[in-house]
């Protein structure tokens, strides 16, 4: 049996996660609820993401659902619980490029790296990958080269 | 106690004056990829060793560089590029090192200026880089030229740490560029610097709880 997510969110009470996929056989799209037992603001959200990705009655399922996607679903619930609200999660994903990373707690941090790991894992190269080669080299230097705009107000350090 | 920092094994930095030890560091901002770089070279290689109360990680490997064995020890922050300083001895005895900025962010680009500004109060002729991080994510930057450290002959390199491009290549020429710059002090200039920094380290021998402390309550957070 092959399922295939399309979409998913949350459901605060009772705590759950809530995934939309399509059945490949009969092409229907459903709704499943798995319920979050056993998390509360004071748990590991990283640990509880794996746990219920590893839930022998969701892995199915959940196969094709990013773990990063699971752990952001799990610091929405746990924000809740402290009585943040969602605005308040969401931006606290949403990435800026100006704004200065080094500012933020380890907290927050990690929320921003979860966010820039969706790319990382859509990008990434890996050791089991039939195609890796572990020294991978490009020449980037001989492409004629426009000056970067980020130079412009050049200071003395540049 | 200068004990207190050299109790500790893995911290005492003599050893980095031994020929096959090689210490490396890298610099900047947080999130830049400086541990997926780290990460992607060592593969399953990469055992980081955490010193939580130093905010710094350290990762232990093994290179052959021309027909010599080293042991090199790469040095990562652990939090402590938050306060946009490291304590001295991060740089201490550092023989090469890795800058790194995010080519989707401007303004860790702009703050490499300050961090090669520290590496030099510390360390004013150890060969050091600066990696564009995060290609993968828009090809295109790589068409861009960026000048920072041109004026000072600094190679450059676009990499990434999540496809692999030029990682292997950036952390081996600069594993050789710190065994070369070890074995030959490059002048007269260099010999002049070595002395100067061995002066400076018998004076400071002497207070080194008094840095210990001020490491200390300067970030509590770190503990
Ligand atoms: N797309 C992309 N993302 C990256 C790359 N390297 C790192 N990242 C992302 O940037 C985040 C921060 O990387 P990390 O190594 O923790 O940064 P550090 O704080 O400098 O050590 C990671 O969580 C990844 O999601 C890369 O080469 N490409
Ligand atoms: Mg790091």
């Amino acid at each position: 049996m092959s399922y295939e997510a399309k979409r998913c969110g949350v459901q605060f009470s009772p705590p759950s996660i809530v995934l939309f996929y399509e059945d490949k056989e009969t092409k229907h799209v459903r709704k499943r609820v798995m319920p979050v037992r056993n998390f509360s603001k004071y748990s590991d959200y990283s640990m509880a993401a794996e746990r219920l990705k590893n839930n022998p009655r969701h892995r199915d399922y959940l196969e094709n659902v990013p773990q990063s996607q699971l752990e952001k679903l799990h610091i929405i619930l746990r924000d809740h619980m402290e009585g943040l609200s969602l605005e308040h999660s969401l931006a606290s994903f949403r990435l800026d490029p100006d704004e200065d990373l080094n500012k933020l707690d380890d907290d927050e941090l990690a929320r921003k790296k979860g966010q820039m790991d969706e790319l990382f894992e859509k990008n990434r190269r890996r050791k089991d990958d039939p195609d890796f080669v572990y020294d991978v080299e490009m020449d980037f230097g001989k492409t004629t080269q426009e000056k970067c705009s980020w130079d412009e107000e050049s200071d003395d350090g540049f | 106690m200068a004990g207190d920092i050299g109790s500790i094994p893995e911290l005492d930095q003599k050893k980095y004056d031994s020929d096959e030890q090689v210490k490396i560091i890298c610099l900047g901002d947080s999130a830049v990829g400086k541990s997926k770089l780290m990460e992607r070279f060592l593969m399953d290689e990469y055992r980081p060793q955490q010193l939580s109360t130093y905010a710094l990680t350290l990762y232990k490997h093994t290179a052959t560089v021309g027909n010599k064995t080293v042991a090199v020890d790469f040095w990562d922050t652990a939090g402590q590029e938050r306060f946009q300083s490291m304590h001295p001895s991060y740089y201490h005895k550092a023989h090469a090192c890795i800058m790194v900025f995010d080519v989707q962010r401007k303004i860790t680009y702009k703050n490499l200026a300050g961090w090669y500004k520290e590496l030099r109060e510390y360390r004013p002729e150890i060969p050091c880089c600066v990696v564009a991080n995060k290609i993968d994510a828009d090809l295109k930057v790589t068409e861009r030229s960026f000048n920072f450290g041109k004026k000072q002959g600094l190679p450059f390199y676009f990499v990434s740490a999540a496809d692999g491009t030029n990682v292997v290549k950036m952390f081996r020429e600069m594993m050789k560029r710190a065994v070369d710059y070890k074995q030959n002090p490059s002048d007269f200039m260099d010999e002049v610097m070595q002395e100067l920094e061995n002066f400076d380290l018998e004076k400071k021998e002497g207070n080194s709880e008094a840095d210990e402390d001020a490491l200390k309550a300067e970030s509590p957070e770190v503990v």
